[in-house]
């Protein structure tokens, strides 16, 4: 922790409060974006308003299709956006993520099946032209962190799911990210696996620090993992609330069986399901 | 420990089979002796020994330096063309030209218009620029769109997405081009000798040895030819077995492919006329470039001249069609069986993977066998009739699909595979709900590659062994120096393979699209 700089070990309260007043992290404004296929058009966003002030952890929870995946695309500059302005650390999500300020892991973990797990975590900074052989020491330590060591030479195929998305949460943090973008990293794991890997995922995003945007179908990850829970609705893809989650950090898994857990995690299950 | 026990099977095998040859051999059992026992061909080949050096030196020079040039331009265009969608629009016509250009039909051309090593080097190279050509295509195309994703999150642009994923993905598609396109290369420069009178090569022994008739020589010139082709082959295909592992993808991408770039309707247009005339252009530089005489070298225009206008016309007009009448079926019928066989052996050595070692070396060895090497000794075993044709034609557009259909269901990932294991199903339903789907676009892609080579099979097979057809007719007409006749030929055998390419085209692009699956180009 003694590495880490200053700015990470203050009360997260201060810091989403400055940050907000310097509109950095993510900010989403009036996006829309409809998809035209043979004859038909699917308004996948309409008039969608996210803002994640730096250094928050936002959870953007909604049905399948509602098109929680195509903002996160958006925000990355994956995709075009019909209208609205996307800005991402303060930039265009071209410049944000070419100048490696972004971090990002996908449901699915799309590992490079030729390169050893070392490899796939430094297959960022190749992409940034930086040099690996001057991040061999970030690459062991996250290895490390994600609970990899004596893994770091096999290649995939060798790995379970569970190993391989965790390689794929180690390759999001090579780079460092202000900014995190976290597509249901862990949609395919098991329960278990999950409630674990999300107790791990809040300690490493407390150690760097960086405003994170997760995508999930889970209420209970939502709610353990975010300080705010984003509602969407599909048809069109739209915001429907904002839900603040007041609990104390670090959470520990003792969390998932309180009272005030399951109250709120009630709460936006009736908001998700429009009753 | 089963892989050794079904090795040892296959040396069995093998063992049993030249024994049974020696045997049959030894008493003249098949044709009257036309199939000499292996011990008389070796001792043929050692009392032969001077000769064979240089002409396996002429042979090897030949098509390994057509091989080199070939694969380097096969590989640099595939990759334009996957960076570049709009050239792979522009240069269809002439990729899909040279790709249905029966080399025997080529080779008394470039005979004509090129000297010395030259017609033997551009006839292997033409002989695998298609395959490598596609295959790199093919390769690049299906690259993984999340690892893409992965990269472009980052910045990456569409040369980083090719530096880092796909250029590595293809790896295994280029080789599996580069495994079909070796034997190609031997049979475009044995198949130039065999037409270009020069004094060295396997070609020029062969066509040396044909009129003496002597099945122990012609068995033996076949045999080293077969040996050259195959260790091609099984170079290839041995780096390749090396490679795959490390390539496949753990889980399946079901990410829908994305439309191609839009063009406006005048670009469309434009690009489409420009596919269309480009080979004719390339055809009309070629005669122009190599400066042979109006007399010897025909233009598009002079080719229209000789077959709508001189005087000879209207029987010109009459041999082709009373050649085509004869070809095109023989053609269409051997190629349904070929593929047909293909499929069904590729099916089955899914299911049991010691089918396919127990087949994969007869099928190499009768497909490695240059065909020009192979005709006469079909000829010897089943005589000059319909059926010498017939097995020609199967065997070789067999083998291409063979191949290509294995390395498609062999692509698909061990956790599709699991899905219906998981539920209790058998190896035939797993085969029916995932191998074969999956299979699909690669099904389609051997339609195509087939077709030509089944046309070329048939007219190899009509020039050295029944006498009919435009095989037939080509030969005839060299002997007449009708130097129209020859060009008339060649460009109407690639304006058929041509139009039934485009045929097979249609059907594939509809069967795809309404599954949502990604064409193979």
């Amino acid at each position: 922790m003694g590495a880490l700089p200053s700015r990470f070990l203050q009360p997260i309260t201060n810091r989403s409060a400055r940050a907000a007043a310097r509109g950095e992290g993510i900010s989403l404004t009036g996006v829309s974006k409809t998809y035209r296929g043979r004859g038909t058009e699917v308004e996948a966003l309409r008039d969608l308003n996210l803002d994640c002030p730096e250094g928050s952890f936002t959870a953007l929870i909604g049905p399948s299709g509602c098109g929680k995946s195509t903002a996160l695309r958006i925000s990355l500059g994956l995709e075009s956006h019909d209208g609205g302005t996307v800005r991402v650390a303060g930039k265009t999500p071209a410049e944000a993520t070419r100048s490696g300020l972004t971090g990002v892991a996908f449901q699915d973990a799309a590992l490079l099946p030729w390169r050893s797990v070392r490899k796939n975590i430094a297959l960022p900074l190749e992409v940034l032209r930086r040099d690996p052989r001057a991040h061999e020491e970030q690459i062991a330590g996250l290895i490390r962190l994600v609970g990899l060591d004596g893994y770091e030479n096999a290649l995939p195929g060798e790995l379970s799911g569970g190993m391989r998305q965790r390689v794929a949460i180690a390759r999001s943090l090579i780079t460092a990210p202000q900014v995190l973008f976290l597509d249901e990293p862990f949609g395919a794991l098991d329960q278990i696996r999950r409630r674990s890997m999300n107790v791990e995922l809040q300690r490493i995003w407390l150690e760097t620090g960086s405003t994170a945007l997760l995508v999930t179908h889970g209420i209970d990850e939502a709610v353990f993992l975010a300080d705010r829970v984003v509602v969407m609705h599909a048809n069109p893809g739209r915001v429907v609330a904002v839900i603040d989650v007041p609990f104390e950090r670090p959470r520990t898994p003792d969390l998932f069986s309180m009272p005030e857990f399951h109250r709120l995690a009630d709460h936006i299950a009736e908001v998700l399901h429009g009753t | 420990m089963a892989h050794e026990a079904s090795r040892a099977g296959m040396i069995r095998n093998v063992v049993v089979i030249v024994a049974l040859w020696e045997i049959i051999g030894r008493l003249g059992l098949v044709a009257g002796g036309a199939l000499p026992a292996p011990s008389g061909i070796l001792l043929q080949l050692w009392a032969d020994r001077a000769d064979y050096p240089q002409h396996v030196l002429a042979t090897v020079s030949g098509s390994g330096l057509g091989f080199l040039i070939g694969n380097v331009v096969a590989v640099l265009a595939g990759l334009i063309f996957v960076l570049m969608p709009a050239t792979l629009r522009l240069l269809r016509g002439v990729n899909i030209a040279i790709f249905a250009l029966p080399p025997i039909a080529i080779a008394p051309i470039l005979n004509l218009t090129l000297s010395g090593m030259a017609p033997r080097v551009t006839l292997a190279a033409l002989g695998v620029y298609f395959v490598t050509m596609s295959a790199t295509v093919i390769g690049l195309s299906q690259y993984d769109t999340r690892s893409g994703d992965v990269v472009r999150a980052y910045g990456g642009g569409n040369w980083m997405v090719m530096r880092l994923v796909r250029l590595r993905g293809a790896v295994p598609d280029v080789l599996s081009g580069l495994r079909i396109a070796a034997p190609n290369a031997v049979l475009g420069a044995i198949l130039a000798e065999f037409g270009g009178g020069g004094r060295w090569g396997l070609g020029s022994y062969l066509l040396g040895s044909l009129g003496r008739g002597d099945p122990f020589r012609l068995w033996g010139i076949g045999l080293v030819a077969t040996v050259i082709a195959g260790l091609s082959y099984a170079v290839f295909a041995i780096i390749s077995e090396r490679v795959l592992g490390t390539t496949r993808s753990v889980t399946l991408n079901t990410a829908i492919p994305a439309p191609a770039s839009a063009l406006s309707p005048i670009g469309r247009l434009a690009l489409a006329c420009g596919a269309v005339l480009l080979p004719f252009v390339a055809w009309w530089a070629f005669v122009t470039f190599t400066g042979v005489p109006d007399m010897i070298a025909k233009t598009p225009l002079g080719v229209i001249d000789y077959l709508f206008v001189g005087d000879q016309s209207a029987i010109a007009r009459q041999k082709l069609i009373a050649a085509l009448a004869e070809t095109l079926p023989v053609a269409f019928v051997g190629m349904v069986c070929g593929l047909g066989f293909a499929f069904l052996l590729a099916v089955l050595a899914q299911m049991s993977p010691a089918v396919i070692r127990a087949v994969m070396p007869i099928a190499l060895f009768t497909q490695t066998m240059p065909l020009v090497a192979l005709t006469p000794l079909l000829v010897l075993l089943v005589g000059r009739g319909y059926a010498v044709t017939m097995w020609i034609t199967i065997s070789v557009t067999f083998f291409p699909a063979f191949v290509l259909l294995v390395q498609g269901i062999s692509r698909v990932p061990q956790s599709v595979l699991d899905l219906p294991r998981a539920y209790g199903a058998t190896a035939w339903t797993e085969m029916r709900k995932v191998s074969i789907p999956a299979a699909l676009p690669y099904l389609f892609a051997a339609t195509r590659l087939t077709v030509p080579r089944a046309l070329l099979g048939v007219m190899i097979a009509e020039w050295l062994a029944t006498g009919t057809g435009l095989g037939n007719l080509l030969n005839q007409s060299r002997g007449y120096l009708d130097y129209g006749m020859i060009w008339t030929v060649a460009s109407v055998s690639v304006l058929l393979s041509v139009a039934i390419y485009y045929a097979v085209l249609e059907v594939e692009r509809a069967t795809l699209k309404r599954l949502g699956m990604q064409m193979v180009e």
